[in-house]
């Protein structure tokens, strides 16, 4: 699903890359740029964040809606922009974490740009403020080093509009062309419990007595008639809910003497 | 204040009754009759419903008019949303007005969003437990002594009250919009209040020296206050028009987006932002005729003391914890629910105490036309390595089935 999220380009999108100092998320991010992006923009705001030369081209404050718009309506033939931001880490060192998110949020319902991609560095920043980010996000694609020396994993979890939750891990590994190749798919981490194999231990077995039955002793059991064993259309009759008031059905049993005439017949008061 | 009734023999399964009577209260006409609400069976306060039957009775029939519904949200906001979704559909379909407030999705957004309620609800929605199945003695299902009982639930996990309050709603289809144009709603958006919050002069310090309120907060509490003064609410109009509710639906409140940094930093600089917003909050409600919800994101709040007064100034709260997206959606103990429920407090509205449904292990599950609520029952477990310590827990109770306490089972029973 890794390439599916880093190639949708469904209006509104929010994806996070996350990495940690174990693994670097920039290939990851400089390969979609290569693959996927086709005519690239670069606002370096990295040498003069603050602007304290006083010709930057970009510095951090400018980091709202509106300076993006006007820096979009200012190249030419903008259409369908996505908004790719290295390192929202340094930006997050300048601003505050509330701020932060709304511009976010304004950035992605403002509809200047289609979509919004961002990397985060998690080990720079307390867990409130990751995990305020990640609220945002439609996609959040964690990377970490893989285990077995293949390449990287990635972990995707993509939220749908209609509320819908996927989840996938992956392994991957970025080739000389920063084209981003998938090994295998982990299949879905389900914490399976691990049953134990232990036989079921038969209680009737060992005992000082017998509990089991031969053949012949279960069958008797089974030809034995049981009392209150109705015929098969009085007990449906009997399942269904009824009205609700209650009915006294009388079936004589083979004991039961049912003459019909009245036996009081005879007695002359 | 009548006594409630209680009727023996109505339920199967509850083992306390007290929320399974049918007893209605005769109201001498002193009290006000509002659609939509009553007074509750056990301490006579005018009760709403919150949209969900369940959700009703597990907070002991609804919730009572001034006070305040907090919902922790679940990781992906989707269940609380949900809840918000019902609760202002109930306020639709009753006639009530309706007050929303989000940082993140426009209020008519959310109003159009509403689901469609089911409205031939003379006749309860047929349980799923009893399903008729004709009989038929070769099934395996079949019993063959004790046949009577074959089509009743084996357990009894739904709640519900006998007497009907509330509406069903079809979540895979939104409301009319002929029957949303209908309502009265107010909404606020705070994306198109922040402009002019920005230029008004921020609020000076407080005496104490702590830092106050972010300005969306006090922008909120204002514009309640201005429209439950304008629309009477409180009592301010004179008595020409007939009295209605006001359902105040809060979204998120306490995220980054309402520009608090509660979720984002461990020690948060405006740290009575939010439970001064709610001390305000709930002060307009008990002085009007209102009810409200709030969800807010406790699962990024980092700091638990602080989710404590949260807790604490809310009148009803209800932790929702869903499984989606964690490792305990594949757990085979709960692969028939959606997530966990968690009531953590309930108000003591002029008693001393309330009386609740005693289980506290609660799941709930969305299902297209109703969202339960039932108890989360665990099968007998008859592995011979289980020890048979009862205690509460259900993680506890989950690992118990599949490791062994203390010494290997007995191969051997000796008599």
């Amino acid at each position: 699903m890794l390439l599916e999220v880093l190639q949708g380009t469904e209006a509104g999108g929010f994806i996070l890359l996350q990495d940690t100092v174990s693994y670097s998320g920039r290939h990851l991010l400089k390969s979609y740029i290569s693959t996927a992006l086709k005519r690239l923009h670069f606002h370096n705001a990295y040498s003069d964040p603050l602007g304290w030369t006083g010709n930057s081209a970009f510095t951090v404050h400018q980091f709202t809606l509106e300076d993006v718009s006007t820096l979009i309506k200012q190249t030419p033939q903008a259409k369908a922009v996505t908004l790719v931001i290295d390192s929202l880490s340094w930006i997050l060192r300048h601003h505050d974490p509330a701020a932060v998110c709304q511009r976010l949020q304004a950035l992605k319902k403002g509809g200047a740009v289609r979509t919004v991609i961002v990397l985060v560095h998690t080990d720079m920043h307390q867990r409130g403020t990751v995990g305020s980010i990640r609220h945002l996000a439609t996609s959040v694609v964690t990377v970490a080093p893989g285990t077995r020396g293949l390449g990287a994993v990635a972990k995707t979890t993509r939220r749908t509009k209609s509320g819908k939750l996927m989840q996938d891990e992956e392994t991957f590994s970025i080739n000389e062309d920063l084209s981003v190749t998938i090994h295998s798919k982990l299949s879905h981490p389900g914490h399976t419990h691990v049953n134990t194999d232990e036989t079921e231990v038969d209680p009737t077995a060992n005992l000082t007595f017998n509990l089991r039955l031969s053949d012949t002793e279960r069958q008797a059991k089974e030809k034995l008639a049981l009392p209150f064993v109705f015929s098969k259309e009085k007990k449906s009759a009997l399942l269904q809910p009824g009205p609700g008031s209650g009915r006294i059905l009388y079936e004589p049993d083979a004991n039961d003497d049912y003459d019909q005439e009245d036996p009081d017949d005879d007695l002359d008061i | 204040m009548a006594a409630p009734s209680k009727s023996v023999g109505k339920s199967t399964g509850d083992r306390l009754s007290c929320n399974t009577t049918s007893f209605q209260k005769k109201s001498r006409s002193k009290l006000v009759s509002i659609p939509g609400t009553r007074p509750s069976v056990q301490n006579g306060q005018l009760i709403v419903s919150t949209g969900v039957t369940s959700l009703d009775y597990v907070i002991g029939g609804g919730l009572a008019v001034g006070t305040l519904l907090l919902i922790e949200e679940d990781r992906y906001d989707s269940y609380s949303r949900m809840l918000l979704k019902y609760f202002l559909a109930e306020g639709v379909v009753c006639g009530h007005e309706l007050y929303v407030a989000s940082a993140q999705d426009h209020p008519s957004d959310i109003i159009q969003e509403l689901p469609s309620p089911i409205l031939d609800d003379i006749a309860s929605p047929k349980p799923v437990e009893s399903q008729t199945k004709p009989c038929d003695p070769e099934g395996p299902d079949t019993m063959s002594i004790a046949w009577r009982y074959q089509n009743l639930p084996k357990v009894q996990t739904a709640l519900a009250s006998s007497s009907r309050f509330g509406h069903y709603y079809d979540v895979s289809k939104t409301m009319d919009p002929e029957i949303c144009q209908a309502a009265r709603c107010h909404g606020f958006y705070l994306p198109e209040h922040s402009a002019t919050v920005s230029s008004s002069p921020a609020p000076p310090p407080t005496a104490t020296g702590q830092s106050p309120m972010p300005e969306a907060y006090v922008a909120l509490l204002k514009n309640l206050q201005e429209v439950i003064h304008r629309e009477g609410f409180d009592g301010s109009l004179p008595q020409t028009k007939s009295r209605n509710v006001l359902r105040i639906g809060l979204h998120s409140l306490g995220s980054a987006l309402w520009g608090d940094d509660l979720c984002c930093r461990d020690n948060p600089s405006h740290g009575h932002a939010l439970t001064t917003l709610l001390y305000g909050l709930r002060a307009l409600l008990r002085s009007s005729l209102s009810v409200a919800l709030v969800t807010v994101p406790s699962h990024l709040i980092q700091n638990k003391a602080l989710m404590g007064r949260i807790t604490r100034l809310c009148d009803t709260a209800v932790a929702l914890e869903s499984f989606r997206g964690s490792e305990r959606e594949t757990n085979p103990l709960y692969k028939d629910y959606h997530g966990l429920l968690n009531v953590c407090q309930v108000p003591h509205l002029n008693c001393l105490v309330c009386d609740l449904p005693d289980n506290k292990d609660l799941a709930f599950k969305l299902k297209r036309k109703q969202f339960t609520i039932e108890r989360l029952h665990l099968p007998p477990d008859l592995s011979e390595t289980v020890s048979r310590v009862s205690h509460g827990g259900l993680a506890g109770a989950a690992m118990l089935g599949s490791s062994g306490c203390g010494s290997a089972g007995n191969k051997h029973l000796d008599f």
